[in-house]
């Protein structure tokens, strides 16, 4: 915005008339409204860069062959593009220990998918409950939902850690789904609370009139129309699983063929990191499915919403 | 549908249904479908989160056969007097106030930029996510190898023009690296809480105070900023929660080092409980994080019932 523009803005909010010779002609405007939308283009594309810059950079190395990764002049893109890095991580040998990337990336895939299916149940419970009945504490219990969501990790992992000791659920992928499923529950249960809310609650009186039990309600009427909700609300137990780190890394000691990906890319690589190729090689694998799923919910995450503004 | 509209809605339901005492056993019916969210949540935080504070008033080592003895406050005690535990406190602070406050910064600026008609707006609305979506150890590697690395880094690379060679941000500049990333990561976090706030103002007030003749920057301060203010605080609040949390960078970047100069409490907690096996002491340490978050969260708690109270009014 330019300085004349400013000044006549505080002449008109003190009341007095600008002149003629402050407002500037019809062609002046526009041609500064022309830079300025310029401008603001430029600072668009510059930001987009900055952010995606570094993601844009861990692809591209991943196809660089060992002769351009340690080159004093980076190069945006590979000269001669290899997969020799994501073969080296597949088959094991980037990591030196033999596992393939395949036995992380399925204990990562088997502890995500069962928390997000585990969450989502017991969530859409909760919300149903939630968001239909009213009961005493109701509030209370909304209250504490938001206050478990910001408890730390780290008040969490020590007794978790002695109590998992006791009863043998160190090492095992069980015990992280216990734990990523309680971290996923606060959130889940919010957000799906205000899909169910938003389903006409004439349409379930209907149905009961019409003889249906609550259980044929539920999943004739309710379920199906929360379920792009359903859909939605996952991308967050989704992250949750997939990206943590902390309890994995306390709690998957010493069996090495049980780490999930965080935990392997940290311990393969996080040590030396001396192999660039394969650190950027396995973090693109990583990273594939959490944008595919994030591409797939996005897409019915909008659906979902359109058809919660569909009144009934 | 709006959240507007949907608050409106349940209000209005509200006050059209309100049951007289329902049975007994159909009042039971109702909570049931709560029943497995609660019990799980009692059993894997609320339970853990009492033991903590039974285990941080007691002295006990893992490493030694010595059975746990109860010694009152005095971890937290030594919380309070021990060098290294206050110099975490103090890297916890420096951290997330200075992450906290330039990404909101950058956040509004971007948010405003986002919400104009710029090039390939949607499309920059959509990858803003994507930083949130790579998971924090892979981007902390990525930063730390080829970003930040003194000989064939790109930071350095793009910074030679300017007189800077070789720098090793890592072992010079430990703490700004990771508060860098940090800003990375959480910038666009930010960004779509501050254009949510924007998208809920109503262009034809804006649009009329420019006919008006009101320039942007008091259209920005008059008009745009009380409305994004109580945005700008939850995010600022939320955002400070999470940071104050920040492990996976931490660890993986620096291990806390050179020294302690990167040790921020939740990586000191980790090294008092699984490398010094110093149970007594780490979970002090960790009531302590808990009652900073819950100062901080009270807050954030009260924003969110003030905004949606707000929005009830509105609708």
């Amino acid at each position: 915005m330019t300085a004349l523009h400013r000044e006549a803005g505080y002449q008109a909010l003190r009341g007095t008339r600008s002149s003629a010779r402050s407002r500037p002609g019809p062609a002046r405007r526009h041609a500064s409204r022309r830079t300025r939308r310029f401008a603001l283009n430029g600072i668009g594309v510059v930001v987009a860069l900055v952010t995606l810059f570094p993601i844009l950079w861990m692809v591209s190395t991943a196809f660089k062959p060992p002769s351009e990764l340690y080159s004093l002049t980076p190069h945006p893109l590979p000269a001669h593009p290899t997969l020799g890095n994501f073969t080296a991580v597949l088959n094991g040998q980037a990591a030196g220990l033999g596992i393939s990337f395949w036995i992380f990336a399925r204990n990562s895939l088997y502890v995500t998918v069962v928390t997000v299916v585990l969450a989502s149940v017991v969530s859409l419970l909760a919300a149903v409950a939630v968001a239909r009945f009213r009961f005493r504490f109701r509030a209370a219990y909304l209250i504490m939902l938001l206050i478990v969501q910001m408890l730390p990790a780290q008040a969490l992992v020590i007794p978790l850690f002695i109590d998992f000791r006791g009863i043998g659920l160190l090492d095992s992928l069980t015990g992280l789904i216990l734990i990523y499923t309680a971290q996923a529950l606060p959130i889940s249960i919010w957000l799906l609370r205000n899909f169910v809310a938003a389903v006409p609650r004439d349409l379930e009186e209907a149905a009961s009139i019409d003889g249906a039990g609550p259980v044929r309600v539920f999943w004739r009427i309710l379920f199906p129309l929360v379920a792009p909700g359903l859909v939605a609300t996952s991308i967050f137990s989704f992250i949750t699983a997939w990206n943590e780190f902390i309890f994995a890394l306390t709690f998957l000691l010493n069996d090495q063929s049980k780490f999930t990906l965080p935990i392997y890319v940290q311990f393969f690589f996080g040590k030396g990191t001396a192999d660039w190729g394969g650190i950027m090689a396995a973090s693109t694998l990583y990273t594939i499915p959490v944008m595919l799923f994030f591409l797939f919910v996005q897409r019915r995450m909008v659906g979902g919403l359109v058809a919660g503004a569909v009144k009934g | 549908m709006t959240v507007v509209e949907q608050v409106a809605r349940r209000t209005h339901r509200a006050r059209r249904i309100t049951p007289s005492a329902p049975p007994a056993r159909r009042r039971w019916a109702r909570r049931l479908p709560l029943l497995p969210a609660l019990i799980y949540m009692i059993v894997i935080t609320q339970i853990p989160f009492i033991v903590t504070l039974w285990y941080s008033l007691q002295n006990w080592n893992l490493t030694s056969n010595a059975k746990a003895k109860f010694t009152g406050l005095s971890n937290y005690a030594s919380v309070f007097t021990n060098a290294n535990y206050r110099s975490s406190l103090l890297v916890s602070v420096e951290m997330t106030a200075v992450a906290v406050i330039v990404s909101m910064l950058l956040a509004v600026a971007l948010a405003l930029l986002l919400n104009q008609k710029v090039l390939g707006r949607g499309f920059a609305r959509t990858l803003l996510i994507t930083p949130f979506l790579i998971m924090p150890v892979a981007s902390a590697l990525l930063w730390k190898t080829t970003m930040l690395d003194p000989t064939y880094g790109l930071v350095n690379w793009l910074l030679s023009p300017f007189g800077v060679h070789h720098v090793a941000w890592l072992s010079s500049h430990p703490l700004g690296s990771i508060i860098a990333v940090l800003i990375w990561r959480w910038t666009p976090f930010m960004t779509l809480i501050v254009l949510a706030g924007l998208q809920g103002q109503p262009l034809d007030v804006l649009e009329a105070a420019r006919v008006d003749g009101a320039g942007a920057f008091v259209i920005f301060r008059r008009m745009i900023f009380p409305h994004l203010r109580p945005y700008i605080e939850l995010g600022t609040l939320l955002g400070s929660i999470y940071i104050v949390n920040t492990f996976d960078e931490v660890y993986s970047m620096t291990q806390g080092g050179p020294g302690t100069s990167t040790t921020n409490m939740p990586y000191y907690l980790y090294e008092q409980a699984f490398q010094a096996y110093n149970i007594g002491g780490a979970a002090a340490l960790g009531v302590i994080t808990v009652i900073i978050v819950m100062i901080i969260a009270s807050f954030a708690l009260r924003l969110i019932a003030s905004v949606f109270r707000f929005e009830e009014a509105v609708g």
